[in-house]
C-alpha cells in the first residue's frame, strides 16, 4: 500500500495541471444493458445445458441471434463513449514504465473488448449447434468463458461509477 | 491576507485522501482478480477434462484452448483499465485537497476542477 500511495502521490502532482480524465464515463444505459444481456445469456445456458442436436436447431436460431445481436450493439455503445485525452494517458504510461511498470496499452475500452468476446463465443455456438449440435460438457464451457468476460465487462462498467462525480 | 500553507498538515491530507480511495479501490481490484484467476483455472480444467474424454468434440477444442490465452489477455486488459479509473480518483481527491489548500491561503475561492 505504502509503495502504491508512493507512486499514486508523485504521478498525481505530475497530472495536476491537467484537467482531463483517464477512463471513459459512466453510462448507465450500457450498465443496464449489460444486466439485461446476462439475464438473456444465463436463461438461454440453462436452456441448453441437457446439450442439444442439430435437428432442433431453429427452436434456437431466433434466440442466438437476438442475444448476438444485443451484445454487439452493446459493445459499439461500450466504445463509442468519448475517449479521454490520449497525452494524459502517455503520461501516466511513460510515469509508470519510468519506475519498471509496463503497461501495454490498447487503448481498447476493456468492457467492449469483453462483449465482443463474448459474441465471439455465441457465435461460435450457434454455428457449431446448426451443424452437429452441441454436447452438454460444450454447453458447460461456452458458459464458463461466457461468465469470464461477463465479470469483466459488469466490473469494469459498474467501477466507471466514480463516487460523487 | 491569508494563512500560509502548513506544508507538514498539506502532506497529511494528501497521504490520507490518496490511501482512502487506494484502499477502497485495491479491495475490489483484489477481489475481481481472485475470481477471474479462479474461473479461467477452472475453465482450463474443464477444456481439459472435455477434450480428454471426447466430450468436446473436434470442433470446438481449438476454439475454447485459444479461447483461453484471449481470457487471460481480456483481464490483463480489464485489470489495467481499472488501475487507471483508480489513478484518476486519486488524482482529483489530492487536487481537491490542493486547491482547498491553497483557496485557503490565498483567500480566493478557487473552483473545482471539472
Amino acid at each position: 500500500m505504502k509503495r502504491l500511495v508512493g507512486i499514486l502521490i508523485p504521478l498525481t502532482l505530475l497530472l495536476s495541471a491537467c484537467a482531463a480524465r483517464l477512463a471513459p464515463s459512466y453510462d448507465k444505459a450500457i450498465a443496464d444493458g449489460l444486466v439485461a444481456s446476462s439475464q438473456q445469456l444465463m436463461t438461454h445456458f440453462a436452456a441448453t445445458s441437457a446439450g442439444t442436436t442439430a435437428s432442433s436447431f431453429a427452436q434456437r436460431d431466433a434466440t442466438y441471434s437476438s442475444l448476438i445481436g444485443n451484445l454487439d450493439a452493446l459493445a459499439l455503445q461500450a466504445k463509442s463513449r468519448p475517449s479521454p485525452k490520449v497525452s494524459v494517458s502517455d503520461k501516466v504510461n511513460k510515469y509508470l514504465a519510468e519506475r519498471g511498470i509496463n503497461l501495454s496499452d490498447t487503448g481498447e475500452v476493456p468492457s467492449a473488448a469483453a462483449l465482443e468476446q463474448i459474441s465471439i463465443t455465441l457465435t461460435k455456438m450457434r454455428d457449431v449447434d446448426k451443424k452437429q449440435g452441441v454436447t452438454a460438457f460444450e454447453v458447460a464451457a461456452f458458459k464458463g468463458q461466457v461468465v469470464i468476460y461477463l465479470d469483466q465487462a459488469l466490473t469494469y462498467e459498474n467501477f466507471l461509477e466514480r463516487e460523487g462525480l | 491576507m491569508g494563512v500560509p500553507i502548513d506544508i507538514s498538515g498539506l502532506v497529511d491530507q494528501l497521504r490520507a485522501a490518496a490511501s482512502d480511495v487506494a484502499k477502497k479501490d485495491i479491495s475490489v481490484l483484489k477481489g475481481f482478480s481472485e475470481r477471474q484467476i479462479k474461473a479461467i483455472a477452472q475453465q482450463a480444467q474443464l477444456v481439459a477434462m472435455g477434450i480428454a474424454s471426447g466430450q468436446i468434440t473436434e470442433e470446438t477444442q481449438e476454439f475454447f484452448l485459444d479461447s483461453l490465452k484471449t481470457m487471460a489477455q481480456s483481464f490483463a486488459n480489464t485489470l489495467q483499465g481499472l488501475a487507471k479509473v483508480t489513478i484518476e480518483k486519486v488524482w482529483n481527491a489530492m487536487v481537491g485537497v490542493l486547491w482547498g489548500a491553497i483557496g485557503t491561503a490565498t483567500g480566493i475561492d478557487i473552483p473545482a476542477l471539472a
